[in-house]
């Protein structure tokens, strides 16, 4: 990369248009991926604090709690299948108003009974087994929401009083709060819930649960897959994918374009090379090497303004997240898009006749 | 015109001299390009052999396939038919990979408006030359360095093109061509856009590359100044060349 390091240094100012795009493509991808990370946990990451491998969902359900709804003997089913621990979920969207004023809460309401196995914690089962009351996540805590407040529970006369907080995170982007199974039955349905709750969350074994799933008409799946179900969820990741995914394609036309632009105008200087002998070979590795160089820097570049961003965005409300992961990520594809596009530009230096040197017809 | 490098008879060339020895070796060149419907041959069963030590300058009008001929002989381009052979090695029948490192390790080019790298300073013009000939870097810079010395050059060796004169410039290409430790110095009108003095310059320079360096030069120049210091002058007509100033198109004659 002889020449290739020279030109970049040298001739910086024809090469800053096509970091700034490639900077500010790496930018706002970082920034995106940081909001999809975000949405994501906003979504599911109160589903996936929960310590479950499977869960079963009615029929047609389609892992969407609201759609689904189950009684007892179908638990009971599950819970004879050896090695299987299984517990009910009852799960609904509630709004919360305060007794004593104050902003209302929209809240993702968990009903679990307090021996259920999702309930780890020695003093959340006793919270849970006490006094019919809500445990929320913690977030809520710093929003001014305190031990004792009284909330009734829309769509229900059920007054419920804040027994304490704990890491519970979000579903649907709703902080989440456990109630107990029964306590959620009477939100839910009234006196006339009949055992009523929404999906049976599995642990463990695998073998027997599909024959019990077929016994009592549900359809089992992984907790991954049980995510789609968070409202808003598929589209969500469906959006930001495709987001992300143009501006790889966007930035690998750009770098295309600008380096199939800048191999014909150096089809002379090219020529020369191979005229003085350089091999296709040594002449790619330069272009190539150059492409890497320009993408690497102005990645770096983007990427660390993105990084920025995402830090500033996160100290308000916007649900970002951003791990080294996916920094790594969005470099590489971004990287990769560039060789990508670049693949075009290049294969026109294997095509260049040296006999240009000499100003020849070709 | 079907003649092909294999049924070449190669004593019924004009010079009767075998291809194993000579530096540049063409018999029965021939070169033809599409003119319209019509079929325009510029380079007809053409020879010529130039030693090594010896300057051969080739005049003729514009149009008559000078620079055609220039690459050919440097294996910039397959001749239709005929064989060029390089410091012994018949090229016709070899790969592009192949004749590209002949070019390397045998070819080097002074072009007639030098043709420099525009990025690189007079001194990595040369090194680069090394580089490509995947020499180490400290050897490459020494080397060049004492080129670039050798050349007046010194002092200049940090200027990129731009900043040097035409005549500095034709010099740094002459350098570069030395560097590459040619067999085979091929110079396109290397004098044409420059004045008397430097004109006078550029031709000692390439002078010297055949009586110093042992170099086989072959110049293609459209005024005077080449021709005056030539071992042979060449008048390249009709795709054939003729001998101009007597000593014919045969063994050197040293001037």
């Amino acid at each position: 990369m002889f020449l290739a390091i020279r030109d970049l240094r040298r001739g910086a100012r024809r090469f800053a248009l096509l970091g700034s795009v490639i900077a500010l493509v790496a930018l706002l991808s970082t920034v995106l991926s940081g909001l999809a990370t975000g949405l994501v946990t906003d979504g599911i990451s109160g589903l996936r604090a929960l310590p479950f491998d499977r869960i079963a969902f009615q029929k047609g359900a389609d892992a969407t709690f609201s759609r689904s709804t189950l009684r007892p003997d179908a638990l009971r089913q599950f819970e004879k299948v050896p090695g299987v621990e299984a517990s009910p979920l009852g799960a609904s969207f509630v709004n919360a108003a305060p007794v004593n004023g104050g902003p209302r809460l929209d809240l993702a309401m968990f009903g679990i009974p307090a021996d259920s196995f999702l309930v780890q914690r020695e003093d959340a089962r006793a919270a849970l087994a006490g006094k019919p009351g809500l445990v929320l996540g913690e977030e809520l805590q710093k929003q001014g929401v305190k031990v004792g407040d009284r909330y009734v529970m829309g769509g229900s006369n059920v007054e419920l009083p804040v027994l304490g907080f704990t890491f519970a995170g979000t579903y649907g982007h709703a902080p989440i709060a456990f109630v107990r199974l029964d306590t959620w039955q009477r939100i839910q349905y009234g006196s006339d819930a009949d055992g009523r709750f929404s999906a049976v969350v599995l642990s463990g074994g695998s073998r027997g649960i599909g024959e019990a799933a077929d016994r009592t008409g549900t359809v089992v799946i992984s907790k991954e897959a049980s995510y789609a179900g968070s409202p808003g969820f598929t589209a969500e990741t469906t959006t930001m994918t495709l987001i992300r995914s143009f501006l790889l394609v966007i930035s690998a036309l750009v770098i295309g374009a600008f380096f199939t632009v800048l191999t014909v105008q150096r089809t002379r200087q090219i020529g020369l090379l191979k005229a003085m002998g350089a091999s296709n070979g040594y002449i790619l590795r330069d272009g190539i090497g150059q492409m890497a160089i320009l993408v690497a820097l102005a990645t770096a570049v983007g990427v660390a303004i993105g990084t920025g961003v995402v830090e500033i965005l996160s100290r308000g409300s916007a649900p970002v997240e951003l791990s080294p992961r996916s920094i790594a990520t969005v470099s590489l594809a971004l990287v990769a898009a560039g060789i990508a596009g670049s693949l075009v530009a290049f294969r026109r230096i294997t095509q260049v006749e040296p006999a240009i040197a000499l100003g020849a017809e070709a | 015109m079907t003649t092909t490098p294999n049924t070449l008879d190669r004593n019924s060339n004009p010079t009767g001299r075998s291809a194993g020895t000579a530096a540049l070796d063409l018999r029965g060149v021939r070169v033809a390009y599409p003119d319209g419907p019509d079929l325009r041959v510029v380079l007809d069963d053409l020879d010529l052999t130039v030693e090594r030590g010896e300057m051969v300058v080739i005049v003729g009008e514009s149009g008559a396939g000078k620079s055609t001929l220039l690459t050919a002989a440097g294996l910039l381009r397959r001749p239709d038919a005929g064989e060029i052979s390089v410091a012994g090695t018949a090229t016709s029948v070899l790969s592009e990979r192949r004749r590209t490192q002949i070019r390397r390790d045998h070819v080097a080019f002074v072009y007639q408006s030098a043709n420099l790298l525009p990025t690189l300073t007079a001194i990595e013009q040369l090194e680069i030359v090394g580089h490509i000939r995947g020499e180490r870097s400290a050897v490459a810079r020494a080397r060049a360095m004492e080129l670039l010395d050798g050349l007046g050059l010194a002092g200049r060796k940090d200027q990129l093109p731009a900043q040097l004169s035409g005549g500095e410039r034709q010099r740094v290409g002459i350098g570069r061509a030395f560097m590459a430790e040619p067999t085979i110095l091929i110079a396109d009108e290397p004098t044409a856009s420059l004045d008397p003095d430097r004109s006078r310059a550029v031709v000692e320079l390439l002078r010297s590359a055949a009586d110093d360096r042992d170099i086989a030069t072959l110049v293609v120049a459209h005024d005077e100044a080449p021709a005056a210091a030539a071992d042979r002058v060449l008048r390249l007509e009709a795709g054939r060349l003729r001998a101009l100033n007597g000593t014919g198109a045969g063994p050197t004659v040293k001037m």
